[in-house]
């Protein structure tokens, strides 16, 4: 909402607008330019990269960047560990949640409080990282990817979420449903899911997002390296701790050979990364401001 | 008497047997929250003790507040304290204001395309993680970065200045990063709270020759004071939590004296030198006085301000 019609424009005022228009076409460039940045670089040959000055356009153009991450098979997999992460924690999360919510809001169920009651406790009290990671090295989690989604299956956020939403469904169609004999699983996949299909997209959206950034749990828990996943695998060569890793004995070799440098194998890593994000973004925004808000009459 | 009862245990077994589909639902995730969510709780147990990873918390020697004390006193302690502290003052002040006069510039916006992009745009920076934001700041900030290129055009400077490696501006990084990815998607719920606001008194303020200065002082900033106040609650309850993730992606050894803070010298302690109990311990301090400043900042608000989030 602007400067409503019946308060009088100034001078003074006249010149705010002119300065506030810069100063969001500021914001602007500074929001959008190290994307442009890291992509004019991630197109950039090697060796004239690390010169330094490269502002928007590729100086010497080269496409040996991202041949090199497509070949290299540590990195194949690390995409494939990350695609894959990302689409069982969702799928998973999605309809875990919306199970939850749909038990919580059964009016008739005389455990629902109970249930709320038990996952609201853990919004406020948590373990904290250390008895975290000490319960998963126990459970023999370490190494595999379950650890990166079972653990997240269910939150009470998103339940809360869920149960709000499905509390405004008809309840009259479950009702008669039930009366028609269908069981609480078919009514929950036949019509609660169909029902709410656009609150589990703007959740789909959340989970997803974090699944795809996700790193920190990476690091923990993926020892040996079997289910590094792209971002650890950037993250490790932004904190060249990787002196065991085989990228960088990779990018070694390259380097010789074909111009590769690490700042540009970096910039092309971090555009792949960003991508599926960027992809979906002007789709998906209206969801992302409705879930905040959402989430903040909660609060 | 005991017909009653039975017949009360007739109803129930009733309800529970037409319910019991719904308890079968239950009993998995029953099992996921205990084993995920209230397990690690009663693992908070392990910062009183010495721990031995295998045994039971139990069976290890009791040592009472001992892990607690010895961090207090530690020589590294105030370093910590100095670093957490700096770093989140930065954070509630020129963190926590820039959200609000982005949300208030963008409001005096003509609706349309301009305002929308900018909008929009602006929470982009959200939606990318720590790694992905630290390569690009990386890439802007090092010795060919093009911020160094910009200074030395300029001839602000003879020499490329290491950002990344002088401990000096680390702070100072830390806040601007948090700003860039932050400010965008904090903005949403001023702007939200704005949407709320009373057009009479817009009106009635104009008639009395209210300017637009007038407008953001007497009607904007009043309506969304009560959002700010909560921010400011959750603000403060957070003060000990100086970020995590970014040291871990923007700090390096050479910086460490400037953004070591608790949270990462419990993970260090803790997880990477394998202490469990001195990082737990550490943890759950920084925890506990986090709710106490919660609390104390509600209380606070309540009195003074007449607004309050319990």
């Amino acid at each position: 909402m602007s400067r409503p019609f019946y308060i009088k424009q100034t001078k003074s005022g006249k010149a705010f607008d002119a300065f506030n228009l810069v100063f969001m076409v500021i914001i602007l460039i500074v929001v959008v330019y190290p994307f442009i940045n890291v992509l004019a670089i991630s197109f950039n040959d090697g060796y004239d990269a690390v010169r330094g000055g490269i502002y928007l356009w590729p100086r010497v153009f080269s496409l040996e960047n991202y041949k090199f991450v497509l070949e290299d098979s540590s990195l194949l997999r690390g995409f494939f560990v990350s695609v894959l992460r990302t689409v069982i924690g969702t799928v998973t999360a999605v309809l875990g949640n919306a199970l939850l919510g749909y038990i919580v809001s059964c009016r008739q169920f005389a455990g629902r409080k109970f249930m709320r009651i038990l996952f609201l406790i853990t919004m406020y009290f948590g373990g904290g990282l250390i008895p975290v990671y000490l319960l998963m090295t126990r459970l023999g989690l370490v190494n595999t990817l379950t650890v990166y989604w079972l653990p997240s299956i269910f939150s009470a956020y998103y339940m809360l979420l869920c149960a709000s939403y499905i509390q405004n469904l008809p309840e009259a169609l479950f009702e008669a449903a039930r009366v028609d004999g269908a069981s609480e699983l078919r009514i929950f996949s036949q019509f609660v899911i169909p029902l709410s299909v656009p609150m589990l997209a703007c959740i789909a959206i959340y989970v997803g997002v974090g699944h795809w950034n996700s790193w920190f749990d990476v690091n923990l828990y993926s020892k040996n390296g079997t289910w590094d996943n792209l971002q650890i695998i950037l993250y490790r060569i932004l904190n060249q701790t990787n002196a065991i890793s085989k990228m960088t004995d990779s990018v070694m070799i390259a380097e010789k050979m074909r111009g590769i440098q690490p700042l540009t194998v970096r910039a092309a890593i971090t555009i792949i990364v960003v991508t599926p994000i960027l992809m979906i973004y002007p789709f998906f925004q209206k969801y992302f401001v409705s879930g905040m808000t959402l989430g903040a009459v909660k609060q | 008497m005991v017909e009653g009862i039975k017949k009360k245990a007739g109803h129930c077994w009733k309800m529970f047997q037409k319910q019991r589909q719904l308890w079968l639902l239950c009993i998995p995730i029953i099992i996921w929250v205990v084993l995920f969510a209230y397990v690690p709780m009663y693992g908070l147990l392990i910062a009183f003790v010495d721990y031995i990873p295998g045994m039971s918390i139990f069976k290890c020697n009791f040592v009472g507040l001992k892990y607690f004390r010895d961090f207090v006193l530690s020589p590294v302690f105030l370093q910590l304290l100095r670093n957490t502290l700096a770093m989140s003052l930065l954070g509630l002040t020129f963190g926590f204001a820039a959200p609000i006069l982005f949300a208030l510039c963008l409001n005096e916006l003509k609706e349309g395309w301009f305002k929308k992009t900018v909008q929009t745009t602006s929470y982009l920076p959200h939606f990318i993680s720590w790694v992905v934001a630290g390569s690009m700041i990386f890439m802007l900030l090092s010795n060919e970065g093009i911020i160094n290129d910009i200074l030395m055009r300029l001839g602000l400077t003879e020499k490329a200045i290491p950002f990344l490696t002088e401990g000096k501006y680390y702070w100072v990084m830390y806040t601007l990063a948090n700003i860039w990815k932050g400010m965008g998607w904090s903005s949403i719920i001023y702007l939200s709270a704005m949407s709320s606001m009373d057009s009479e008194l817009m009106e009635a303020g104009a008639v009395d020759g209210m300017g637009r200065l007038g407008a953001v002082k007497h009607v904007i900033l009043p309506t969304i004071l009560p959002t700010i106040v909560v921010q400011w609650i959750i603000g403060i309850g957070g003060i000990l939590n100086a970020g995590f993730e970014q040291h871990l992606v923007l700090g390096n050894t050479s910086t460490q004296a400037y953004w070591d803070v608790i949270d990462t010298y419990s993970y260090r302690y803790g997880i990477q030198l394998g202490y469990y109990s001195v990082g737990t311990a550490v943890g759950l301090m920084k925890s506990i006085i986090g709710v106490a400043l919660v609390w104390a900042t509600n209380w606070f608000c309540r009195k003074k301000l007449d607004t309050a989030i319990f």
